[in-house]
């Protein structure tokens, strides 16, 4: 568990420098102000994967970071102005894109099977996509007008 | 992330690869074009991986980064979760404003059947179509599949293909579609930003990144929005597809192959 702990801490600190560092080339957000925010994010994902392992209940990680993000951030959190604050300097899409580096690294290696699916699975799988988006956006803006929200 | 896997924060090859990939992308920019009325918007994290791809194939990369990669796109996803957790935070009471259409939009996951199933059937494919056309096939269904068909069934073959495509493209395809799409329909962004959370998270980033960037004005709506799509596709999505979606594709499979048999059988009566 502390050997994890520590690898974690270890490569979300590697994730953190690089994202910072493309945070402020393609966002021109200083790394000095992105800092603390960086930090806070590393904070929450750390407690999510910490208390995956701790607690019996099997639901992903990913859940368990994304409730306490919600939880520190929300309007009634003492403190959570600054936590909002702090992590805007943070670009989203600062983030997405190391992320899909590695994914790229690693993907190299489904490539053979993916060569092997032939057209028709290529064709179907874009129709997968393009479906499951559009449905959901026509129903979304259904249900939205319907409530006036939009 | 399992404790087979130790030291990968040692690998600074791969991670010093990653900065440059990153340094490069960002340098580039974003570059938007119109085709028709709508908008394709490359994005720097679109050229990260199809430049991680590219570095797959040259001596630079071996077969060591590419294993040492997987279980990072994990972990740097829960980075990505806790930024999205903090959008969420303040956006809650809007959100809970919006809560039924979040809700519902999740049966439009089942879109993918009307539309990508009739076409699998159209190009011949068999019980193969079943598992490709049910959902977008990210882990949980095909966990499903496998678990009711069996691996080395047509189903299972369906899947996995899906699940391959997904991984390889699933990105760079919606990054590129959902800028694109809302662009082109009349459509309003909120419902495309609820749909990108399809329960995935690089898709859901991808997508939403480039609704942000083709209407930058709304762009804590949008993330707040479809993080929160994301988070509740991912918790029905598996319930969703075992109640609704498979038993709904297999009862529609059998239609469409009905009619097709019908109609073939026809044409070689007519021909004999």
């Amino acid at each position: 568990m502390l050997k994890n702990i520590q690898e974690w801490t270890l490569l979300l600190l590697i994730f953190g420098v690089v994202s910072i560092l493309g945070n402020w080339i393609g966002y021109n957000i200083f790394p000095v102000e992105a800092v603390p925010g960086m930090i806070i994010l590393i904070l929450i994902a750390l407690a999510g994967l910490i208390l995956q392992k701790l607690l019996p209940i099997r639901i992903p990680s990913i859940a368990y970071v994304a409730i306490i993000g919600v939880l520190v951030s929300m309007p009634w959190m003492p403190g959570s102005e600054q936590i909002v604050a702090m992590t805007n300097y943070i670009n989203l899409l600062a983030l997405t894109t190391p992320i899909l580096a590695y994914a790229g690294i690693a993907i190299g290696r489904s490539w053979t099977d993916f060569v092997k699916l032939g057209w028709r699975t290529i064709v179907v799988a874009s129709f997968v996509m393009v479906g499951t988006f559009l449905g959901s956006a026509v129903i979304a803006e259904l249900v939205l007008r319907m409530q006036g929200i939009i | 992330m399992s404790e087979v896997q130790k030291n990968l924060w040692k690998d600074w090859r791969l991670h010093a690869l990653v900065l440059v990939i990153v340094v490069i992308t960002e340098l580039m920019g974003t570059h938007e074009f119109s085709v028709g009325p709508g908008v394709i918007l490359l994005l720097p994290m679109l050229y990260a991986i199809i430049i991680g791809l590219a570095l797959y194939f040259t001596p630079i990369i071996k077969e060591k980064q590419s294993k040492h990669a997987e279980p990072l796109i994990v972990l740097g996803v829960t980075l990505l979760i806790a930024k999205i957790g903090v959008i969420i935070g303040p956006s809650l009471p809007q959100i809970i404003a919006a809560g039924p259409a979040l809700l519902l939009q999740e049966f439009g996951n089942l879109g993918t059947i009307f539309i990508a199933l009739p076409i699998a059937v159209f190009l011949g494919l068999k019980r193969e179509s079943i598992g490709m056309t049910h959902s977008v096939a990210r882990e949980p269904n095909v966990g499903l599949i496998m678990d009711k068909y069996g691996f080395n069934s047509p189903e299972g073959r369906g899947v996995m293909a899906i699940y391959i495509f997904g991984t390889v493209f699933g990105a760079v395809f919606m990054g590129l579609i959902s800028g694109f799409l809302a662009t082109i329909t009349p459509l309003h962004p909120l419902s495309f930003a609820m749909a990108s959370g399809i329960g995935s998270g690089s898709m859901m980033a991808a997508a939403s990144g480039s609704l942000v960037a083709a209407f930058p004005s709304m762009e804590t709506e949008i993330l707040a929005f479809a993080g929160a799509s994301n988070l509740l596709s991912l918790s029905t999505g598996l319930y969703m597809s075992i109640f609704i979606g498979l038993p709904l594709t297999e009862k529609l499979y059998n239609v469409l192959n009905k009619r097709k048999d019908n109609r073939t059988g026809a044409n070689t009566g007519r021909g004999e």
